[in-house]
């Protein structure tokens, strides 16, 4: 069963539209110019139950918005969708006992006060008996190591520390679809690293699906064995991880270092010198079009090697790259 | 019900959390009480003692001192649910299986409860200090039913006026114009039994006068009389409110647009 289907979701919002200084003011007070934007055009997808599904994009692409939608709070401008067998927006507390969400820019824990208080609350509000709610206390503040932080009033915490608090709150009441808005957002890579070990660790021991959204790819790569580009309010990109990777990867940058002085003249055919040093140069390779066997002997040809590095470009590049190959979805 | 009384009590914790915060903001109880103490002093020698529109010196003062714990306490919601509105964190309220506007009722109570309490005991011995004992204790438990009703009407208002920010994101000249009113015809600076015949009944017909004037004359001259006709006129103006917020807040749902994506 899927645990999200979503046909043609749409949501347009209706902004006023003002010209720069007073006048445009006055102007914008008596003859208002309305702008439609289309934050989500008409957007389709579906998530498995105990999935772990990425949501990527750039600031401002409709993340959130469909997020948003899909929890029920905002309602869409068209479309359908369907959460754990839910409409959203119209049967919005009944789904909210089934979903756990996080809004990373958000806090929900209550500021003044430690978390274990907060925790016994959403434990009264999902109307989970007192027994239960204490043995899962237990349970998630040891899978998050966040025990020794509970008592500790939440305004004292490290964003880190709280994040990991907040994600735990989130799957008190065994949620069984977790929706993260930009969970690592402004965490360190350490505690990026934790958060995401946890998520991954709460799917596999409870097939809770997670719907995740971010801007960092890294998440995604880390977390997520699917994803779904968007942009301006469209998916560009709904595939495997590993096949985005397969696909769009056929880029190699190559660091090479030799033993003897690099002439300023140096290139080799079908190989980008990206950066030439005096001993080494960053270069770039379409494998593709120049198979990497050729490539090596190239490399070793053009004098005494002493060393080499091949690596991926980051996920980052990828979706540029994705970006670039997709005018159509860039063009507004 | 249960998760609200819950909200109720992590609410009053967050505010025994600044306890000390929360006991100075008690002064402002002693500096107006105070200052009306010496005003109708003033008032009362001018006019040669005895009682002005029925209401000896005595009782002027206690029906101040009630009429200042309930302003000084009442629900500030407003500020709180527009700030929601504008960053956007309103999103998390709505994905909780509660009722938003009990969940707001909860937060409230948890505000006040604690305010009413120092205020009353703050205020109720500085005025006994002054003027001697307040009035009849027996009608107490029937004062606090109607003071709880006027928080009712405060606690609609300034919801409705959190609302607002749905449409207008900033709410700070609603709340202006709502402070005003219930200066000036709550009953809040003068009982409104002192004011010119023909703004009376205008004045007590409003529902800020149903949230100060009725419970805190009803205190200094309580009779069952007084009590019926407070009581009425708190209800019919909570029925009209509470369907008023009611629709405000299906409304509010719908053109929902999250600020900050």
């Amino acid at each position: 069963m899927s645990a999200i289907e979503v046909i043609a979701l749409q949501k347009s919002f209706r902004t006023k539209r003002k010209a720069a200084g007073l006048q445009g003011s006055w102007r914008a007070l008596w003859r208002p110019e309305w702008q439609t934007v289309d934050a989500v055009r008409a957007i389709s997808f579906a998530m498995e139950e105990g999935e772990l599904l990425g949501f990527i994009g750039p600031n401002g692409a409709g993340k959130s918005t469909t997020i948003k939608m899909l929890t029920g709070i905002l309602h869409p401008t068209s479309g359908h969708a369907s959460v754990l067998g839910y409409t959203p927006w119209q049967e919005r507390r009944a789904l909210a006992y089934q979903i756990g969400t996080v809004f990373g820019q958000r806090p929900q824990l209550w500021y003044h006060l430690p978390a274990i208080d907060t925790f016994h609350l959403f434990g009264k509000i999902y109307e989970v008996d007192e027994r239960t709610i204490k043995t899962r206390i237990g349970f998630l503040s040891e899978a998050f190591e966040i025990t020794e932080l509970l008592e500790t009033p939440v305004r004292k915490l490290s964003l880190g520390q709280r994040m990991r608090c907040e994600v735990a709150a989130s799957l008190l009441h065994k949620p069984r679809l977790l929706l993260l808005d930009e969970p690592s957002i402004g965490l360190d890579v350490v505690a990026k690293q934790r958060i995401r070990d946890t998520i991954k660790r709460m799917n596999e021991l409870e097939r809770v699906g997670v719907l995740l959204t971010s801007h960092d790819a890294g998440d995604i790569e880390a977390l997520c064995k699917r994803v779904i580009i968007v942009n301006h309010g469209q998916i560009v990109y709904q595939d495997k991880v590993s096949a985005l990777k397969r696909n769009f990867l056929t880029d190699k940058q190559i660091d090479v270092r030799y033993a003897e002085r690099l002439p300023d003249t140096f290139h080799l055919e079908g190989v980008e010198v990206v950066k030439l040093g005096s001993y080494g140069a960053k270069l770039r390779v379409d494998t593709k079009t120049t198979p990497v066997e050729r490539m090596m002997t190239q490399l070793a040809g053009a004098g005494s090697l002493v060393d080499v590095t091949i690596s991926d470009p980051s996920l980052e590049e990828v979706i540029r790259t994705i970006y670039e190959r997709q005018p159509m979805a860039m063009a507004r | 019900m249960r998760k609200y009384w819950a909200i109720f009590q992590v609410q009053l914790l967050n505010n025994v959390a600044y306890i000390g915060n929360f006991l100075a903001g008690s002064g402002m109880i002693v500096l107006f009480m105070f200052i009306f103490a010496q005003l109708w002093r003033a008032a009362y020698s001018a006019t040669g003692g005895g009682s002005i529109a029925g209401l000896r010196y005595e009782d002027v003062l206690w029906y101040l001192m009630l009429a200042e714990v309930i302003e000084l306490s009442k629900p500030r919601l407003a500020q709180g649910i527009a700030q929601s509105v504008r960053d956007g964190s309103v999103a998390y309220q709505l994905t909780k299986p509660y009722n938003y506007i009990l969940y707001q009722c909860g937060v409230g109570l948890g505000d006040s409860a604690l305010k009413v309490l120092v205020n009353a005991v703050v205020g109720g011995g500085m005025v006994w200090l002054m003027v001697g004992p307040p009035p009849d204790p027996r009608w107490w438990p029937l004062v606090l039913l109607l003071v709880f009703g006027g928080w009712l009407i405060y606690f609609c208002f300034t919801v409705l006026i959190g609302l607002a920010a749905f449409i207008t994101e900033e709410v700070r000249a609603f709340e202006w114009i709502y402070q005003k009113l219930i200066f000036i015809l709550g009953g809040f600076l003068i009982p409104l039994d002192l004011y010119p015949a023909w703004l009376q009944p205008i004045a007590k017909a409003t529902p800020f006068a149903q949230a100060i004037y009725g419970p805190a004359r009803f205190f200094v001259t309580p009779s069952w009389d007084r009590f019926g006709q407070a009581l009425l006129g708190q209800s019919l103006w909570l029925v009209a409110l509470v369907a008023l917020l009611a629709f405000a807040y299906r409304q509010s749902t719908q053109r929902l647009a999250i600020n900050g994506g």
